[in-house]
């Protein structure tokens, strides 16, 4: 039986396209994640944790291993080996923990002979390090052949400004609630679990699921939405109406911020 | 002949109707006040797509737009460009082929415009925010985009049905009518391409990310211009390997000498004008790369080196089989030349050249390994082969395969001819001192490259390509003027070409097709996890930037939507010829071929 020519050309096509599918499934799969937020600002950390922390962030949302390289001479940025003891002595009167924290934000400042201007300013998108991220980088530094002293009130209060920023976006909201005590309003005298279902606390499915509703919405729009959940809409496929408008009046203050502070951990 | 004019109307009404529901939803949406724009604010930064998923949905969609969309681009360039040939030459066949090709685009147009509404309603409704930000920026250029749309559209109309009506002392008329056209349409493809680079390399914002001054500060960043002419070049390759692609399904269907030979030439005209443009495409890929490099360091150095760097191992298997292919086609395509048999001892050295540099070009710097041959390598990088993994290695491999290419073209330009001219021996020694200067400098930039920095040996490609250009433009000028009235060795035996040759045209288009969505993967992940780079940040739960093999599964599927669209398209095609048969053929009756060309098409 001869097939036609449309069936054999459809095959054909298909097993080229199948070769392609198929090798590019048997290389390595690597995905790129976005980097998670680090927030040390307020709690007990030890330096030994400081400089994991650090580590990690060099190898992940840093991107440092891109270009420099720790006992090994790469041809784009200085090895970095050593360099917590070899920073006190790059600039008269800067300290160790000073040179490097300079030199992370604002590189082209201290560019080392021989390499080009490539480096980016780490603390402004689109690395964009928070204050915490900068000291346990700075702190993991240190560490390659120093003494780790930084503190974080060494961090320039202006650094890691533009890091949540963007698009027009609004500046990031900072909330003092307690994310603890906001679980216990959540699942008690809120009953928010009447109708919604978040992380590990099971809930009635008449709201939306809130389990990731931080990395979905901005903090603004989770503080005006409780207050004022008939205002700000209904999201599309769930009854309008049901949220009570009586938040604003029965939670207090402190309440109120705990909750929020508890919300926008669910990512 | 009623069913083919019942579907041209069709077509142009779906089109017309969503243009007009296009720009109407885009003026509703964007035409904000300020009391609307408080209402938005209420809205969710993103909304989930059932099932799929948002980013699928506009992944999937968004590539297949782009196919259609470089389809309805890239043919019509291609058929001006046969229009004006056969005008100029007064060779019926290339009006006849630039007409059968402008029918193909029609039901494309309507196809791509209800693609084009689709994307836009998920952009408004699955990502509002990031919708509403673009808009804050580019808002008056989507009145240009539409106004444009209507141009090309009615531009294109007046092209095709006033084909009969514009011919003999008008034809000049239909030809710039047909010009007209396709710059309407390069002026839509540089109006979206300013909304795709801005979100790779914004421009003309502040910190905060306003505009700052005037829109075209953003229009103009840094990897608008690579893309413009990248993409300008790959739609011209894309639509001569649709046109072959086509030609050659024909030609397997055919059932008569006559069709067949017609479909040969169809097909070698359309894989010559792919092939013309896909020797240059290489070069503004380096253009478009230096400008990524330019904008940001770092998203350079994450795209060549990164998560990224085994995409290139991938593009660098289909360019190889491009090049492979294009040339395979051509030996082939020689069999059928009397007087070709000179050549025929040149063609494995040119294979051994195209193996080698395919070779290079898919070696990779790092390995998959285990521990244990890690440890007996003395790390990832193999220690001979591993030096074929870097880019002076792969530059000098795809600049001598580009060499070798334009030469299997040459020797297939000449294969039934032989020059009269006095200074013919000259003239082949200039053009093969050429092939050999070009060769040689290529070469030794490439091995020099390995001993200076990465710095000065970015720039050494410029040379690389530079010593290509001006070798092949030296080769064409004096081989133009050496063939000029050149003796015949018979003519070009049309329709008796191998039918595997046909595979290799089909090879070519579903190849090249593929390719666009690898990278149009690798233009769109580079931005990794931000809407518009350092920017906007993608906040959603599908912020990951997917793994080759999930994203060559997308493309794959992509691809076989795309395809399955133009084949139905492609049966439209036929069914307009089957509703024609005895009936009148106004004027665009096949032509015969078979064995009747002199070898200078």
């Amino acid at each position: 039986m001869r097939l036609p020519v449309s069936v054999k050309v459809g095959i054909f096509s298909l097993v080229v396209m199948g070769s392609y599918t198929y090798y590019a499934n048997s290389i390595p799969q690597i995905e790129s994640k976005p980097p998670q937020e680090l927030s040390l600002e307020g709690g007990n950390v030890t330096p030994a944790q400081l400089v994991k922390a650090g580590e990690e962030i060099y190898k992940t949302k840093g991107t440092c291993e891109i270009c420099h390289r720790i006992g090994q001479k790469g041809t784009r940025a200085p090895d970095l080996a050593g360099v917590g003891g070899r920073a006190a002595k790059m600039k008269a009167g800067q300290s160790a923990k000073q040179y490097i924290i300079e030199s992370l934000i604002s590189p082209n400042a201290l560019l080392v002979e021989g390499y080009p201007p490539i480096m980016p300013a780490v603390d402004k998108p689109p690395i964009a390090l928070n204050r915490s991220e900068l000291w346990a980088l700075t702190a993991f530094l240190q560490s390659l052949g120093g003494t780790v002293d930084v503190a974080l009130n060494d961090i320039p209060a202006t650094a890691g400004a533009a890091a949540a920023g963007g698009g027009g976006a609004p500046a990031p909201v900072s909330v003092p609630g307690d994310p603890k005590a906001g679980k216990a309003v959540y699942t008690g005298k809120g009953g928010c679990l009447a109708c919604h279902k978040a992380a590990d606390i099971p809930g009635s499915p008449v709201g939306p699921d809130l389990t990731q509703i931080a990395k979905i919405q901005t903090p603004d729009y989770i503080m005006k939405k409780i207050l004022d959940p008939k205002g700000m809409g209904t999201v599309a496929g769930f009854p309008p109406g049901v949220m009570p408008q009586t938040f604003g009046a029965t939670l207090t203050a402190k309440e109120y911020t705990d909750l929020v502070a508890f919300l926008l951990t669910l990512k | 002949m009623e069913t083919w004019g019942v579907a041209r109307r069709s077509a142009w009404a779906v089109t017309l109707l969503v243009v007009i529901l296009t720009v109407a939803g885009a003026f509703v949406a964007f035409g904000v006040s300020p009391a609307d724009a408080q209402d938005a604010a209420k809205e969710p930064a993103y909304r989930q797509f059932p099932v799929l998923g948002s980013r699928l949905a506009v992944w999937a969609i968004a590539q297949l737009h782009l196919n259609f969309a470089a389809f309805i681009l890239g043919v019509p360039i291609f058929a001006v460009i046969i229009e004006i040939i056969g005008w100029r030459t007064r060779q019926a066949q290339y009006d006849w082929l630039s007409h059968e090709l402008v029918k193909l685009t029609f039901a494309a147009f309507s196809t791509t415009a209800l693609l084009g509404a689709l994307l836009l309603f998920l952009l408004i409704g699955y990502y509002p925010k990031f919708w509403g930000y673009m808009t804050s920026i580019f808002f008056p250029t989507y009145w240009i985009y539409a106004l444009l749309f209507f141009a090309e559209t009615f531009t294109v109309y007046v092209w095709y049905y006033g084909w009969d009506w514009l011919s003999g002392s008008r034809k000049w008329i239909h030809v710039s009518l047909g010009v007209l056209s396709n710059l309407f349409g390069t002026a839509i493809l540089f109006v979206a391409n300013s909304w795709v680079t801005f979100m790779v390399s914004p421009g003309g914002i502040s910190e905060s990310g306003a505009l700052k001054g005037s829109v075209w500060a953003a229009i103009n960043n840094f990897t608008w211009m690579p893309i413009n002419i990248h993409r300008l070049i790959a739609n011209i390759v894309f639509g001569g390997t649709i046109a072959a692609a086509y030609a050659a399904f024909r030609f397997l269907a055919a059932k008569t000498d006559e069709e067949r030979a017609r479909y040969d030439w169809m097909g070698y005209v359309g894989n010559f004008v792919a092939l013309s443009a896909f020797i240059v495409l290489p070069f503004a890929g380096y253009y478009l790369g230096r400008e990524i490099y330019a904008f940001n360091q770092t998203m350079g150095i994450t795209m060549m080196g990164g998560f990224m760097s085994w995409l290139w191992i991938i593009q660098a298997i289909l360019i190889g089989v491009l090049f492979i292919g294009s040339n395979y086609y051509l030996w082939l395509g020689m069999e059928r030349i009397p007087g070709s048999e000179r050549y025929r001892k040149y063609v494995p050295y040119m294979l051994m050249v195209l193996a080698a540099g395919f070779i290079v070009w898919a070696t990779p710097r790092s390995m998959v390994v285990t521990l244990d041959e890690a440890r007996a390598m003395g790390g990832t990088h193999h220690p001979i082969l591993g030096f074929l993994g870097v880019m002076s290695a792969k530059n000098t491999a795809v600049n001598l395969m580009i060499l070798t290419t334009f030469l299997s073209y040459v020797l297939y330009r000449r294969a039934n001819r032989i020059s009269t001219k006095s200074w013919v021996k000259t003239g082949m020694a200039v053009q093969w001192a050429m092939f050999a200067i070009a060769a040689v400098i290529v070469t030794f930039y490439g091995i020099y490259g390995y001993f200076v920095e990465s710095m000065v040996r970015i720039g050494f490609s410029v040379y690389q390509v530079g010593a290509v250009i001006v070798a092949i433009a030296v080769i064409m000028v004096v081989d133009v003027f050496m063939f000029r009235g050149a003796r015949s060795t018979g003519t070009i035996r049309w329709g008796t070409i191998a039918p595997r040759s046909q595979y290799v045209l089909i090879l070519l288009a579903v190849t090249f097709t593929w390719l666009m969505g690898l990278m149009g993967f690798a233009r769109s992940g580079i931005r990794q996890h931000w809407h518009v780079y350092g920017v906007m940040r993608d906040t959603s739960a599908e912020a990951v930037t997917p793994a080759l093999g999930y994203a060559s599964n997308v493309i794959t599927l992509v691809t076989i939507a795309f395809f399955g669209l133009v084949m139905f398209i492609f049966w439209l095609g036929g069914l307009g010829e089957k509703g024609k048969e005895g009936a009148p053929a106004h004027g665009h009756a096949p032509p015969v071929i078979a064995g009747g060309s002199d070898g200078t098409s």
